[in-house]
């Protein structure tokens, strides 16, 4: 007995319906999680690399604590764990908003922070030290040099890794289901729940995916060879 | 080009190959010896391991065993979840499933269902006391449920201004709602009872509402082999005329266990 494919089904009507409003969850909360991970990570990576030893230990746990846990991990600790260590006030508040994207998305930026930390940092060791010397002596503070000098070189060396680090996370984005976050991931088992057809919504839900890391993939290395190269 | 495209078919060719000649699971099974069953190992008083024996045990598990006496064969069980019941299914690996399955006409594309075998109805696991007492008390609140199961879309047509918020497991969903992350958890009242005694102190949950929807029970059977499904179902009218059906519910849902459900509905019993 083989099975019946029925493609109608998972690309018209209702559960149509459930695969766009998925794909809208995924796309907000992955590109809300880059920009905070880029930020995050970027701060990580500073705050390593700086003279001053108890932020230096600060990062160095965080980077290793996030990049060594698994995600599922962590999303289950930012969603149920964080409950028992916070005041009962501010859960009660949790309780009334968002929680679960909220949650998706600090669990996704830290996670990535981590990783785009370590990726930064070997892009601003691939700058000869002496440039770092040069603008100190020019009179530029540390902030000032890692801002002007040394972080922009830095960013577009790390320019393929960070793609590797976007594409992981939109990818890691459909484990946030298990906090009951409706994303691509989530609407594809619901359809599979609802029809028994899981093979038609598993293999749209992959090809959208697909889509969306080669769409993301390609502009970003058309934005390195036309922006970046003529900078140069 | 040419050589992926041979490939291809040699594959496509081997596959119609190895797919079993269509006979009728009947005589397959009578063949075999045994009946495979696949049913929940986790999912109590349906199906579920015993400590002591470390064997499935449960409700649906006995209905099968009757099955499995009438056609004068073994019983075999193996332990599906609601991901790979169907493919376990289609792909032959398991002759029925007794997997707590809501018979709904939008999963009938995939398989048969057989006549309903119990009937239990969508209801609300809330805090004994709280402000809840139908599904009406939960405008703009959030509700747990279970990914997989039917209720989401249930609950959000009872109350469409509620957010569904759907967990992996049952006790993720119990948890969220003993943290107050949801204001209450729907699903089967029957796994809902389960659920409820599954906690420590039980008598601090209450179970409430009308039914949100009718939740009917069907076994999964595989599609065009009616000779098996007419057979499935006289059997679980007979075990119902019989008493049979009364003495097996009552073993897991009777007066003495933790489980009590009253028996409310009739079988469709044809004349």
């Amino acid at each position: 007995m083989a099975y019946q494919f029925d493609w109608e089904l998972v690309v018209s009507g209702q559960y149509g319906d459930w695969i766009v409003d998925g794909l809208i969850t995924t796309l907000q909360i992955s590109g809300i999680s880059i920009g905070l991970a880029l930020v995050l990570g970027t701060l990580a990576c500073i705050m390593r690399l700086s003279k001053l030893k108890p932020l230096e230990w600060i990062a160095w746990t965080y980077i290793e604590f996030f990049r060594n846990t698994p995600l599922l991990v962590q999303i289950f600790f930012w969603y149920f764990g964080s409950y028992t260590v916070l005041p009962d006030s501010v859960n009660a508040w949790l309780n009334t908003v968002n929680q679960e994207f909220a949650c998706g998305v600090i669990a996704l930026t830290f996670y990535t922070g981590a990783f785009i930390a370590e990726d930064l940092r070997s892009g601003i060791f691939a700058i000869p030290k002496t440039q770092l010397e040069a603008s100190r002596a020019c009179g530029l503070s540390f902030m000032q040099a890692m801002g002007y000098v040394i972080l922009p070189q830095a960013f577009r060396i790390i320019i393929p890794p960070l793609i590797s680090q976007f594409l992981n996370l939109i990818k890691n984005s459909s484990l946030v289901m298990t906090i009951g976050v409706a994303d691509l991931t989530y609407m594809a088992r619901q359809i599979e729940a609802h029809t028994f057809h899981g093979l038609e919504a598993f293999t749209v839900a992959t090809l959208i995916y697909l889509s969306i890391s080669l769409v993301v993939s390609f502009s970003i290395q058309q934005y390195n060879m036309r922006v970046l190269r003529a900078a140069r | 080009m040419k050589r992926l495209a041979t490939a291809l078919t040699a594959i496509l060719v081997l596959a119609f190959l190895v797919s079993p000649a269509f006979a009728g699971k009947i005589e397959d099974i009578k063949k075999r010896g045994t009946l495979v069953a696949g049913v929940k190992d986790s999912q109590p008083p349906f199906g579920y391991v015993d400590e002591k024996t470390n064997q499935i045990v449960g409700f649906e598990i006995d209905i099968m065993k009757f099955l499995a006496d009438k056609l004068g064969v073994k019983l075999d069980v193996k332990a599906v979840t609601s991901s790979t019941r169907i493919p376990m299914l289609t792909q032959g690996e398991v002759d029925i499933v007794a997997a707590t399955m809501t018979h709904k006409k939008d999963r009938e594309g995939q398989i048969d269902f057989s006549i309903t075998y119990f009937m239990t109805g969508q209801r609300l696991l809330v805090k004994k006391g709280g402000p809840i007492k139908s599904v009406k008390d939960l405008a703009s609140k959030k509700i747990g449920s279970v990914k997989g199961s039917t209720s989401e879309q249930n609950a959000k047509k009872a109350e469409p201004t509620a957010t569904i918020v759907s967990f992996e497991t049952y006790p993720e969903a119990f948890l969220a709602l003993k943290q107050g992350k949801v204001e209450a958890v729907t699903t089967d009242e029957a796994i809902l009872v389960g659920l409820k005694y599954s906690d420590e102190k039980p008598e601090a949950w209450d179970i409430v509402g009308d039914y949100i929807s009718p939740e009917p029970y069907g076994f999964g059977l595989i599609e065009n082999d009616s000779k098996f499904r007419d057979f499935v179902n006289v059997s679980l009218m007979e075990m119902w005329e019989s008493g049979e059906y009364k003495k097996v519910y009552d073993k897991w849902f009777g007066k003495d266990t933790k489980n009590y459900i009253p028996l409310t509905w009739t079988m469709e019993l044809w004349p």
